[in-house]
């Protein structure tokens, strides 16, 4: 086996034979996934509805309680990628495929003996970042949120659409909650993905928006 | 039926008390988000129209949503109602403690005893727990469990948010005596 990033084991070893194996020799505690299929908003229901979902995993933090000066670059190296596989995994499980996501983002949470450099260790590289994007099969940056929080915080999910982020209609939030998530010495990461819009968008778009600068707001204030 | 979202959530357990879980433990749950068929109505006598109009509907729908969720044959079972603000937790039961709900799921998953249940009247972004007990038996102390739901925007004063939840086994690393033991 050659040598990579993703090597889970020390040399004469066997390799992990399942994604779930190697999750749980990294330390992921649990994999949550949400889903939401949205039929109706405010007065209306929706032509199609829009499907939105997050799946999150619960991991031991690496860096727990570790000095400020410790380099975070080979556990990141270890464990972003195998969570954006797992990650990406459950979302296109849940949504039908990637060719049905439209839009995207990531959350990390990391517990109250971590720091919030742990959390975005995990989620900012491209040992994750490229991946998620690889296998949603997006192009656009991630849009995210990062955290530090007790258990059963609440986390708010950004999303925006995976080619062209700057289209209005896909600026989109959803929020999860685990309960006993994240432990002082965990960290929640979570990839989220949505199958369209917000419900009912009408609130233009850049290429419809007149000029606006702070003069509309003369003989006003 | 007037549904404004259905929401799935499943969870795996991979480790638990820093041990392996082995195969992963699964438990899901599947929600749906509907017009308190009441609300408006006053105190409304009669509950019956509203239940035949709308349990039995939801029963079906959400039966094979949480199954699918799952993964997995369901040992354990358990259901919910929550209450917009606006009704009454009579409104709840209705949708839940009829056959006509519950039926659906029993079918489906093989089962014979009672869906244990949580009813209460609570804002959007309550936190709920679902009790689960053994699909067949429920006394068999290892599966009995709970799962923790919260749906940020639901319900609204006047919806009804109706829950399936399934376990795909007993608790991860159960480990007490038997009833029987005691006995």
């Amino acid at each position: 086996m050659p040598e990579t990033a993703l090597s889970p084991v020390a040399e004469g070893t066997s390799p992990a034979s399942t994604l779930e194996e190697l999750a749980r020799e990294l330390g992921v505690r649990k994999v949550t996934v949400l889903t939401e299929e949205i039929l109706r908003d405010g007065s209306g229901a929706l032509a199609t509805s829009v499907t939105r979902a997050a799946a999150a995993a619960v991991v031991r933090n690496p860096w727990a309680g570790s000095a400020v000066s410790t380099d975070l670059a080979p556990e990141t190296e270890r464990l972003a990628p195998v969570l954006a596989k797992i990650l990406t995994d459950r979302l296109t499980e849940a949504l039908g495929g990637a060719g049905e996501i439209e839009a995207f983002g990531k959350s990390a949470v990391v517990g109250l003996k971590g720091e919030v450099e742990h959390a975005a260790a995990l989620i900012h590289t491209p040992f994750f970042g490229n991946l998620v994007r690889e296998f949603l099969e997006g192009t656009s940056i991630l849009s995210f949120s990062d955290d530090r929080a007790e258990p059963g915080n609440t986390i708010a999910v950004p999303m925006w659409h995976k080619e062209a982020a700057s289209t209005r209609s896909h600026y989109q939030t959803l929020t999860l909650s685990l309960s006993d998530a994240p432990h002082p010495n965990e960290i929640v990461v979570v990839a989220a993905a949505s199958t369209g819009s917000r419900p009912h968008p009408r609130i233009g778009d850049r290429t419809t928006d007149r000029p606006v600068t702070a003069e509309i707001l003369e003989g006003i204030l | 039926m007037n549904i404004r979202k259905i929401v799935t959530l499943s969870e795996e357990i991979l480790t638990e008390g820093g041990r392996p879980v082995t195969p992963g433990a699964r438990v899901a749950i599947a929600v749906a988000v509907v017009e308190n068929p009441w609300a408006g109505h006053g105190f409304v006598e009669d509950l019956t129209a509203g239940i035949d109009a709308t349990a039995s509907d939801l029963g079906a729908l959400l039966t094979p949503k949480v199954i699918e969720a799952l993964g997995a044959p369901v040992e354990a079972y358990g259901k919910a109602a929550i209450v917009g603000i606006e009704g009454e937790v009579e409104h709840g039961s209705a949708l839940i403690h009829t056959l006509k709900f519950g039926d659906h799921y029993r079918k489906a998953a093989s089962a014979t005893t009672l869906l244990p249940a949580v009813e209460k009247r609570a804002p959007a972004g309550t936190v709920f727990d679902i009790p689960m007990k053994h699909i067949t038996d429920a006394t068999i102390r290892s599966h009995h469990q709970s799962v923790e739901v919260r749906v940020a925007d639901a319900p609204h004063p006047g919806e009804i948010l109706i829950a399936l939840a399934a376990s795909a086994q007993g608790r991860p690393q159960e480990r007490l005596a038997p009833l029987s033991t005691e006995q």
